[in-house]
């Protein structure tokens, strides 16, 4: 039997109690002793209140149950994300949690949506997708597990208040044996042989060891780079968005069941809504716009009225050379940053988190072959993210503003003009096995941001116009049927996982 | 030159050509696609083939009947590879086309037995695996059902011999109103862009087409002329370069089995067809002389005859498709057939090619793409191959010193690293074997790995006894009822003949 691994995190933000959280439920009490050390003087950083669909199978994973985790978290259902002013002045689609239609006679259903759009006689692309009716009309339910049906085509995931989702996280840790401690770490020792950490010195002057560190301290990274200078990977050139303003409003109107992105003059604007609140925020370019201005701008742009003031943040897009480095792993942003333009900040989490608890053995000597496969499969994850993130910036027809001339004309990475490139050939969308977005993603973004194909599959003209016409027309039926028979969605919220109000609105 | 695509000409008549005419055709039968046979001179055929499972795909997607298949070709089926003496003498191990037993305590059962083998108790996983087990005890049958029964726990592929397949595909291909030309190839004509502008036959005939496939072999009749030196080398890796090849008489109570031997400077073969026992020899130049391997061949599989011996050099083309030519099989990728994937690597080929056809004939990005999805598969292929030949405990001898002296391709180091490490088997976005052939592999090779994955351990940790017993039970169960494999060879060809 082996001696438990002593797992000690590093801040306790959404990525320190996710991670707090999960080795807590998946590893059994014998196998681990977990120390968390966070210091109620440093705010956290309460990244992405938006979630993807992915966080579903953490939960399940690590038994959270979800109608409680929205309850407490003044959560709302999210079906996708609109982006509005993308393309064009004036755009907007919406990238959602579902498939176009579903494949048939072995080519995906955009081939033949293709044809028929030549032949003149199809409805938006929009119309083929129940999570994008159903957003559009602002409608929920659960999906259905039965394949046949077309419920079945769509997944979810929620809008939570990030602060309310780490608390909830530390009471559910706190359950499983994870031990606290509210401190600020002064100093980091390293072990003369190796470097590898040997412990942290907290400002009460006493010293935590542990086995494995997890770095969860935020941007500045106080044990993978303060440390162990493990050096950074910048990519600012593709992703030039450099700070964010944050403020919650007050709601106004329905909630709607998806995430918006609004593109702005020098970067966007998110806008999500809670239970209790909406939450908003501007990514901007230092270079293109003030902090005044842009928190002057932001402000100006609310549903409702402002409940705090804008709060700033700072960040360099990027990825550390290593998320795992001797006995130390980033998760969250020690680890890297991307912009939360499509949610991915609680996944890339997600993802370290789940990996590591994948690839461990429980040995305290971590092998060097495990190491590097984790650190390989890290990078691919993001590098696929940022590939993604740089097409909504990439392709783009704007020329109003000096940001939106730099991204339409800067040279993206190969595999990114690859893609593109075949789509615009061909309609066809480069799929992989591994990492996030699949071809759903790729396409809501080619198509509402004006990538046109100028041709389609020819296998797809295999199919007579007759049987085309029907296919399409009932996927169509099909899709408003169900979406017509769906509760509102703040009637389904209301049964399902209603929040109290807060005591003091605003100051969650 | 951009004008839609109606017509092909496939360069090479052997079995990977008509399949990919036929596929062609097929899938393009709607614009009534124009496909041209043209053969080439002095093309080197195998005798006997054996394959993978995705033929049987392959054949659903061509319209062709299995039973009339088996019964006019006098293929068998296969059910697995039995590998010995690859990890030194005495050493043998089976890797099946089937599952290694089945899920237990939601964990994949080769986890079960890496866990035995770390705590140094030897499970067979042989005996859990109904493929394993029919094709030692001669049987077969075809899988049954659906899900996770154990009745559909397996698939197979075929043996077959070259000439009686090649004929029966060119037979299937004239149904499908596939024409031949009159003549071979003697000349390819580029035209000023360094696209194939004709071809030149031995009639004298000059045939055009749109699209030109090249399927002509390790000589690449038509892509050699647009592309020469455009080849990733493997032989540091795969340094065999010699194949013999001979007969002998049919044996009545084969098994769906290929069986192959390690030797000191390569490995012999064994494969049953309806007509033949098949036997072979792949070996490098370096180490024996063609003198000794017959020698050798000889007294490994007495009464072996009509030998031949033909060349190889393992490696693959790095862009298999320039201009308006698509070199697809021998001609972009030469491995050796221990894993029986050479017309699989031809159907990823021609599967590529059809998802990607182009609108016109020269199109630059669907040429990348087909080029960057197939080195992703061929580069799979051959450390499939490769890894029957670097697991495990080494064999003695310079050959086997000198397949292991160079570092493995990346992709397959981190691939054995990491399973050494934790016994995960990391898997490639395109990769034609799978996970559990890994497996197979990894445990026929006796590697074990230092840990198992902490999670994983804990759910192996609860598997019973009383659980694995009665799984080796029914798969036991199960065999027994299966037909002696040659009699459902029989059988299935009588079948045939009476419809």
């Amino acid at each position: 039997m082996r001696p438990p691994l002593r797992i000690v995190i590093v801040g306790g933000g959404t990525a320190g109690w996710m991670t707090a959280a999960a080795f807590s439920s998946v590893l059994k009490p014998e196998q681990r002793e977990i120390h968390l050390i966070e210091s109620s003087e440093i705010g956290i950083v309460g990244v992405g209140e938006a979630t993807l669909p992915h966080i579903r199978f953490f939960n399940k994973r690590i038994g959270i149950d979800e109608r409680e985790l929205m309850a407490k978290t003044q959560a709302t259902f999210k079906l996708g994300i609109e982006f509005v002013d993308w393309a064009r002045l004036g755009d907007s689609y919406i990238h959602p949690f579902g498939a176009y239609g579903s494949r048939f006679s072995g080519l995906p259903f955009h081939q033949y949506w293709l044809r028929q759009q030549r032949r003149g006689d199809a409805a938006p692309i929009e119309d083929y997708s129940l999570a994008i009716v159903a957003a559009r009309m602002g409608k929920f339910t659960l999906p259905s597990e039965d394949p046949s049906e077309v419920l079945s085509t769509f997944g979810y995931a929620f809008q939570f208040d990030a602060s309310l989702y780490a608390a909830y996280l530390r009471v559910f840790s706190e359950a499983r044996g994870v031990k606290r401690t509210d401190a600020k770490i002064v100093d980091v020792q390293l072990r003369g042989t190796d470097g590898w950490i040997e412990s942290v010195k907290l400002d009460d002057g006493s010293l935590v060891t542990g086995d494995l560190f997890i770095d969860c301290s935020g941007f500045r990274g106080l044990l993978i780079e303060q440390a162990l200078k493990t050096g950074y990977d910048e990519w600012t050139r593709w992703l030039p968005c450099d700070r964010a303003m944050a403020v919650p409003c007050e709601n106004v109107g329905p909630l709607t069941p998806y995430t918006r992105a609004t593109a702005r003059e020098a970067g966007w604007q998110w806008r999500i809504p809670l239970q209790h609140r909406t939450g908003n925020g501007y990514v901007y370019s230092s270079q293109f716009i003030s902090d005044d201005e842009a928190a002057a701008r932001l402000l100006s742009r609310l549903d409702g009225k402002a409940l705090a003031d804008p709060r700033p943040l700072r960040f360099t897009a990027g990825r550390r050379r290593k998320t795992w480095n001797r006995n130390c792993v980033a998760i969250g942003l020690a680890g890297g940053f991307l912009e939360p333009l499509e949610s991915t900040s609680i996944h890339l989490i997600q993802v370290a988190i789940t990996t590591l608890l994948d690839y461990i053995t429980g040995s305290n000597e971590f092998d060097p072959r495990i190491v590097e496969a984790y650190n390989r499969w890290i990078e691919m994850e993001y590098d696929r993210v940022r590939d993604f993130l740089i097409l909504h910036y990439y392709a783009t027809e704007r020329n109003d503003t000096p940001i939106w001339n730099y991204c339409r004309t800067m040279d993206v990475p190969d595999s990114l003009r690859h893609k593109m490139e075949l789509f615009r050939q061909r309609a066809r969308v480069v799929t992989y096995k591994d990492g996030l977005f699949l071809e759903p993603s790729w396409l809501a973004v080619y198509f509402g941001q004006r990538v046109t194909p100028t041709a389609y599959d020819p296998l797809a003209d295999a199919l007579p116009p007759a049987e085309l016409t029907s296919k399409l027309q009932a996927v169509r039926d099909q899709v408003h049927g169900a979406v017509a028979a769906m509760p509102r969605h703040e009637d389904f919220l209301a049964q399902y996982c209603p929040a109290q109000k807060p005591a003091m609105a605003g100051k969650s | 030159m951009n004008k839609p695509v109606s017509h092909v000409a496939v360069v090479g008549a052997d079995s990977a050509a008509w399949i990919a005419a036929c596929a062609l055709r097929r899938a393009f039968r709607h614009r009534e696609l124009a496909v041209t046979v043209v053969d080439v001179a002095e093309a080197s055929k195998p005798r006997v083939r054996w394959t993978l499972p995705s033929q049987r795909g392959m054949h659903a997607m061509l319209g062709i009947n299995e039973s009339e298949f088996m019964a006019a070709t006098g293929a068998t089926y296969r059910l697995a590879s039995e590998h010995r003496g690859w990890q030194g003498e005495g050493s043998r191990f089976m890797h099946a086309h089937g599952e290694l037993g089945s899920e237990l305590s939601g964990t994949p059962f080769y986890k079960y037995l890496l866990n035995e083998a770390i705590e140094g108790r030897a499970v067979n996983g042989d005996d859990f695996s109904v493929a394993t087990l029919a094709a030692r005890q001669g049987r077969f049958a075809r899988p049954m059902g659906e899900g996770d029964a154990l009745t559909a726990s397996f698939t197979y592929g075929f043996h077959l011999e070259e000439a009686a397949y090649g004929e029966f595909l060119r037979q299937h291909a004239a149904k499908l109103g596939i024409k031949r030309a009159g003549g071979t190839v003697v000349d390819v004509e580029l035209d000023g862009s360094g696209a194939v502008a004709a071809l030149r036959l031995a009639n004298g005939e000059r045939l055009t087409a749109d699209l030109y496939v090249d399927c002509s072999g390790p000589q690449a009749a038509v892509i050699g002329r647009l592309a020469a030196n455009d080849r990733d080398d493997w032989t540091q890796w795969l340094p065999c370069d010699r194949m013999l090849s001979g007969v002998m008489p049919a044996h009545s109570s084969a098994p769906a089995l290929t069986q192959t031997t390690a030797t000191a400077s390569g490995w012999l073969w064994r494969a049953p067809t309806a007509a033949h026992t098949h036997g072979g020899y792949v070996y490098c130049s370096r180490f024996l002389d063609d003198d000794g391997a017959r020698r050798a061949l000889s007294t490994a599989l007495s009464g072996i005859a009509d030998l031949r011996v033909d060349s190889l050099r393992a490696g693959r083309r790095r862009n298999p498709w320039v201009r308006n030519c698509i070199a697809i099989g021998g001609a972009a990728i030469e491995l050796e057939p221990l894993v029986g994937a050479e017309l699989h690597a031809a159907q990823l080929g021609i599967s590529a090619l059809i998802e990607l056809f182009p609108a016109a004939a020269v199109s630059a990005v669907e040429a990348a793409e087909y080029n960057r999805i197939t080195a992703e598969y061929g580069d799979g292929l051959r450390d499939f191959t490769l890894a029957h030949y670097r697991l495990g405990a080494a064999r003695a001898g310079a050959f086997w010193d000198a397949v292991r002296a160079a570092p493995p391709p990346p992709r397959l180091a981190h691939k054995i690293d990491l399973f050494s490490a934790n016994g995960r088997i990391h898997m490639y976005d395109f990769e034609s074997f799978e996970e559990t052939d890994w497996a197979w592999l990894f445990l026929g090779a006796r590697l074990v790995p230092s840990a198992l994955e902490l999670q994983i351990r804990a759910r192996v940790a609860q598997i019973r006894p009383e659980q694995v017993a009665p799984l080796r039970e029914y798969v036991q169960r199960l065999v027994l009822s299966m037909p002696p494999h040659m009699e459902f060879v029989r059988r299935s060809g009588a079948r045939s003949a009476q419809t």
